[in-house]
């Protein structure tokens, strides 16, 4: 009985609904989702075709030569770098696009990691309730009133130093744990409402099972679209931590490092390329994930969207 | 009539919430003495598992104290943020405070407890 | 409720002095649970104090009269009580290395009126902008104006503070060369350490736009707000952006709510029934979240200053963390913390303001 009604609880739900439609016409989100994917592919493509070894180590001394601009603009013949190079003469070109795979991989971590340590804390506090529940969320609560960004300073201030990138992921799944747990509580607190469930518990069924069989799948929903916008914040916050020294190691294409070595390098002597393109990856990935959040977001709540006149 | 009420009322006053923290300190007691004995076998220095467990001690009591002060200072924010929001909790600033309180005992009796231990030992 | 009254309203004294004693003295146990968190985290952070201020070469016996020095050979709950006492009295000792000697006191008192103006140009910026944007957006609800609003709201979030700060730089000042590209006043200038108020002398802020005007010294004024400028555009891009997203969907729920409706149907002009009804309760929850979203604004001053090589708070704290500088960090982690509560401690009085349901 229990599948059948799984089926169409879920899949079911999501053909019928006007989710997906509402989605696929709203424009902005569209835009966002080819952002989406064009980054991935370029980001795939870099990790296939590049050696992070190459991109990490300096080329000073080689034939290219250093802060050289992007080839297109010099009228010496000298380089053929797309975006030039920088102060290590290392193709930014290169790095660039090495650099979506790193932006992506490690915001999927994060928010891979957060996701599903606030999905599992929320469903439970919602299931269990009570002291439980208090003790969860009140946590979530206070870590959620902390500024963002200086909380992940102030971790990042006592994990060791050789974890590099890694002491910022912690961090920042620390960081966002709690939003997670607590759309993750409020859906499921709706979906604990429905009679149904009652009905799988007088039934027999075991808590685990009512916990990932029935709860889990219909709060995917809020949880999607709170990743994505997460998505975003995830791959700024992270570059900020590299730009503030705290992440990326030394000589890793990161963009946020790449950003700090530009503003280092670059700026007095008007080198902008240094930081342009980089920041430029940045700014569009984010953009893509921020479009695509909101599009979601007005897709499943259509009172946003109804006109006022 | 007032006046013959109140020192019971007091007294109850002062009761739940010496409860509330006190049960979080036996926890705390036993998971600091548990904690600290414990992390010293393991590592088999006691100063730093002194510094260690302890540091977690007050850690886990000014996080509840900061919770506690603010569940009282932003209770007001956070229900109207969640209300914007649109997450359905039914978040009350009595829940939130009491949870703290019970966290800012634990953590109160953790670093007692690892004291009293290191003191022993 | 007209306009007059709603200002008459801001100046009455509505909230009861208890509500403002109540609160602020909330400001101590937070103070002793930041104090607490901070004990903790130097205690579990990696890294010997001793082997900071000795450095690497130091011999054991040196190292070991450090320790003794700082206090790390007494019982650790005799440490915790000395630290929260210290921290009661804002006083964390002297800087490991990044102001070597000095206290930090006094390198916070140095720097923080630095953050604190940076803070307060984005902030307006981003109320006096966002507030109307996002009113605009969403009465316009799916206008081209809307579209354009969020679409720029948008991107303004999603551009990052050290990219667009560095971008700015090298157009405006490297290139065109109409901005400082850093510092806070032009080299040649110097400011005296006090003012006279009726002849007598008092200290001056700090907050160096501030400070020219309370000196008259019009030149300098002008060179300070130069130098503030660029990075006052990039943390108010910020706090726009943020703004008028809150304040255009709070907006939105609000016009969507049947007294509205009412009072428009009773054929009440569109623009007065949204001043009236819609803008005072569109705002209850943006101010909530004003206050919470400072600090955002002190994380982005944090990337600003250290893009503009402004020494505020910011940079400080990052120089901290980076050479565990550890008072310097105690000492600002728990500035943040108390300023954070203070701003909130404000929005929460203007809320009752605005809403006087809510005073206890």
């Amino acid at each position: 009985m229990s599948t059948d009604t799984e089926t169409r609880g879920t899949l079911g739900r999501l053909r019928a609904s006007p989710f997906l439609a509402d989605l696929l016409t709203n424009r902005l989100a569209v835009v966002g989702l080819t952002i989406i994917f064009s980054m991935a592919a370029v980001a795939i493509y870099a990790r296939v075709t590049y050696d992070l070894g190459a991109l990490a180590s300096s080329q000073l001394g080689t034939e290219v030569a250093d802060r050289s601009p992007p080839g297109w603009l010099g009228s010496a013949a000298a380089n053929q770098q797309l975006f030039g190079t920088d102060a290590a003469a290392r193709d930014i070109y290169k790095r660039c696009l090495y650099g979506a795979w790193l932006a992506l991989k490690f915001g999927t971590i994060t928010v891979g990691l957060s996701t599903t340590v606030g999905v599992g804390l929320g469903i439970i506090a919602a299931y269990y309730g009570d002291v439980t529940d208090n003790v969860i969320m009140r946590t979530m609560d206070v870590l959620l009133a902390f500024p963002p960004l200086l909380l992940a300073l102030a971790l990042v201030a006592i994990f060791p130093r050789d974890l590099g990138l890694w002491r910022a992921v912690v961090a920042l799944v620390l960081v966002y744990t709690p939003r997670f747990a607590r759309v993750v509580r409020g859906a499921a607190l709706k979906v604990l409402e429905d009679e149904y469930v009652d009905a799988t518990v007088a039934l027999g069924a075991t808590d685990p099972r009512v916990l990932i069989r029935h709860i889990l799948p219909n709060t995917l929903a809020p949880i999607t679209v709170q990743s994505t916008l997460n998505f975003g914040l995830a791959i700024i916050d992270l570059a900020a931590l590299s730009f503030l020294g705290f992440g990326a190691q030394a000589g890793t294409p990161s963009w946020g490092l790449m950003l700090s070595r530009g503003v280092e390098n670059g700026l007095l002597t008007g080198e902008w390329w240094l930081s342009f393109f980089p920041g430029l990856f940045l700014a569009i990935t984010v953009l893509g994930f921020n479009l695509l959040g909101d599009g979601m977001r007005d897709a499943l709540d259509p009172r946003m969207r109804e006109a006022v006149d | 009539m007032t006046q013959r009420g109140e020192p019971p009322r007091l007294r109850q006053y002062v009761a739940a919430r010496a409860r509330l923290v006190g049960s979080g300190l036996v926890v705390g007691l036993l998971l600091g003495g548990l904690g600290m004995a414990g992390w010293t076998l393991y590592t088999g220095d006691a100063r730093s598992s002194e510094a260690t467990v302890f540091a977690l001690g007050a850690l886990v009591f000014g996080f509840g104290l900061l919770g506690w002060s603010g569940s009282i200072l932003a209770g007001r924010g956070i229900e109207a943020m969640q209300e914007h929001m649109d997450t359905r909790s039914n978040w009350t600033e009595r829940d939130s405070r009491r949870a703290m309180a019970r966290l800012c005992g634990s953590g109160g009796g953790i670093m007692i407890g690892t004291s009293v231990v290191a003191a022993l030992l | 409720m007209n306009w007059t009254q709603f200002l008459f309203r801001l100046i009455e004294p509505v909230v009861p002095p208890r509500f403002v004693i109540k609160r602020l003295l909330l400001l101590i146990p937070v103070l002793f649970g930041v104090a607490s968190v901070v004990f903790a985290i130097l205690h579990l952070a990696p890294g010997d104090p001793a082997i900071i201020i000795a450095g690497q070469r130091a011999s054991a016996e040196q190292l070991e009269q450090i320790r003794v020095e700082l206090g790390l050979r007494r019982p650790l709950w005799e440490q915790y009580l000395s630290f929260l006492w210290d921290a009661a009295r804002f006083d964390f000792g002297q800087s490991y290395s990044i102001s070597r000697g000095n206290s930090v006191r006094s390198v916070i008192s140095d720097r923080l009126p630095i953050t604190l103006e940076l803070a307060i140009y984005g902030q307006a910026a981003g109320i006096l902008l966002g507030l109307p944007l996002g009113i605009i957006s969403a009465v316009k609800q799916d206008s081209l104006t809307d579209h354009v609003t969020r679409i720029g709201a948008l991107t303004g979030i999603s551009v990052p503070i050290f990219w667009s700060g560095p971008l700015l730089i090298l157009l405006f000042s490297t290139y065109l060369d109409v901005f400082p590209t850093s510092g806070r006043i032009a080299s040649t200038l110097f400011l005296p350490d006090t003012w006279t108020l009726f002849g007598r002398e008092l200290p001056l802020t700090g907050m160096i736009t501030v400070d020219t005007i309370l000196l008259g010294n019009t030149e300098a004024f002008l060179s300070a707000a130069h130098h503030l400028f660029l990075p006052a555009v990039v943390i108010g891009v910020y706090s726009t952006a943020l703004i008028s997203r809150m304040m255009r969907s709070s907006m939105l729920e609000v016009i969507r709510q049947d007294y509205i409706r009412t009072a428009r149907a009773k054929g009440q002009g569109a623009k007065i029934t949204l001043m009236k009804h819609g803008f005072r309760n569109a705002l209850i929850p943006v101010v909530t979240v004003i206050g919470i979203q400072f600090g955002t604004l002190l994380g982005g001053a944090v990337l600003t200053e250290t893009v503009f090589g402004i020494n505020g708070m910011g940079l400080t704290i990052v120089t901290a963390i980076g050479v565990s500088d550890y008072p310097v960090v105690q000492g600002t982690v728990l500035t943040f913390a108390l300023l954070f509560t203070l701003v909130n401690l404000f929005v929460d009085v203007t809320y009752s303001y605005l809403d006087p349901r809510i005073q206890q």
